[in-house]
């Protein structure tokens, strides 16, 4: 599994780097997102979810299972 | 064709729309637009097209900026009074996105050159201010197959509608006669309000920015007609007419994205 180091990387564009690797995935794979904590963590696996992803969080790992 | 970080900031807010996608980026950037005219409704549309991120931006406008044409038209400003539209446009649009190239065409579309500017094109914004210009450009994307956002805006109204050449009503199926020289007022004669034309040359650029990627659903077979002076708007159905001489022998164009 990729894990993709996002720390240092501010809102939103966490988020559009996200997006961008997700795009690159077949449905069911996973990818692990490294983010800072406070805003990123608390708004990244937030959008994950709106978009019906199914995301863990570990501390500031989020990984996440496209759907 | 991948996107570099600084492009990748730029366009974050539109990134993180659940409808747009890194995809649907590379495609603008791999895209070419043609504005035929950079006034009224070519200012916003220009200026959309190039903050969006549209790699390629052909400009095609033979006038000059006047002092007269400043409260419509917000690409030109005071400074700029006297030097060519075109050529002003691709200053400005390279000042506010570097990363897209801006080709200017200092010239007036003519029967003789239509087709060739159109060529190539993946979509063509009509942002003129005649009927005859506008019968040209839907008659010369027809005949290349290209994808035509038109529109017009008299007054406090406008129209705009978005053209599949061969699968969708085109600008001659939904008004077949041309209307006779001064039977329509001109917009010098008619007078408009800046804001309106931005409005309805907002409505085009985002028809432009949809067909370029596949985003949504494009405003063919229906014209959006605007009046604001209540902001009442109607859609009105129209289709492809068998008998069409702009359309009828155009086989379809390939689906845009």
């Amino acid at each position: 599994m990729t894990t993709l180091d996002l720390t240092g990387v501010v809102c939103p564009l966490n988020w559009v780097r996200t997006r961008l690797a997700l795009e690159e995935l077949d449905a069911g794979e996973e990818i692990a997102v490294r983010l800072d904590p406070g805003e990123a963590i608390e708004s990244v696996p937030r959008s994950a979810r709106d978009e019906g992803h199914e995301v863990t969080v570990d501390g500031t790992l989020v990984t996440i299972v496209k759907r | 064709m991948t996107l570099s970080d600084l492009e990748l900031e730029r366009y974050s807010r539109q990134l993180v729309l659940p409808e747009w996608s890194g995809a649907a980026q590379e495609r603008l950037k791999a895209a070419s637009a043609i504005v035929v005219g950079a006034g009224a409704l070519g200012s916003p549309v220009a200026l959309y097209l190039a903050a969006a991120g549209v790699g390629r931006i052909g400009v095609v406008d033979w006038d000059a900026v006047e002092l007269s044409n400043l409260h419509r038209q917000p690409l030109h400003f005071t400074p700029d009074i006297g030097v060519g539209k075109a050529e002003n446009a691709a200053v400005k649009l390279g000042a506010l996105n570097p990363e897209i190239v801006v080709e200017p065409y200092p010239v007036e579309l003519t029967d003789a050159n239509a087709e060739a500017i159109v060529t190539g094109a993946d979509v063509v914004v009509d942002c003129s201010d005649s009927f005859p210009t506008r019968y040209l450009v839907n008659e010369a994307c027809c005949a290349q197959g290209v994808p035509l956002v038109e529109a017009g805006v008299l007054g406090f109204t406008g129209l705009v509608l978005s053209i599949l050449p061969g699968r969708s009503a085109c600008y001659r199926c939904a008004f077949p006669v041309e209307p006779p020289p001064g039977s329509v007022p001109s917009c010098r004669e008619a007078g408009v309000l800046g804001a309106t034309a931005g409005i309805v040359g907002s409505i085009q650029a985002l028809e432009a920015l949809k067909l370029l990627t596949g985003v949504g659903e494009a405003l063919t077979d229906r014209i959006l007609q605007l009046d604001c002076r209540d902001m009442s708007q109607t859609l009105v159905v129209t289709s492809r007419r068998a008998d069409c001489p702009a359309c009828a022998r155009v086989p379809a164009a390939p689906q845009s994205a």
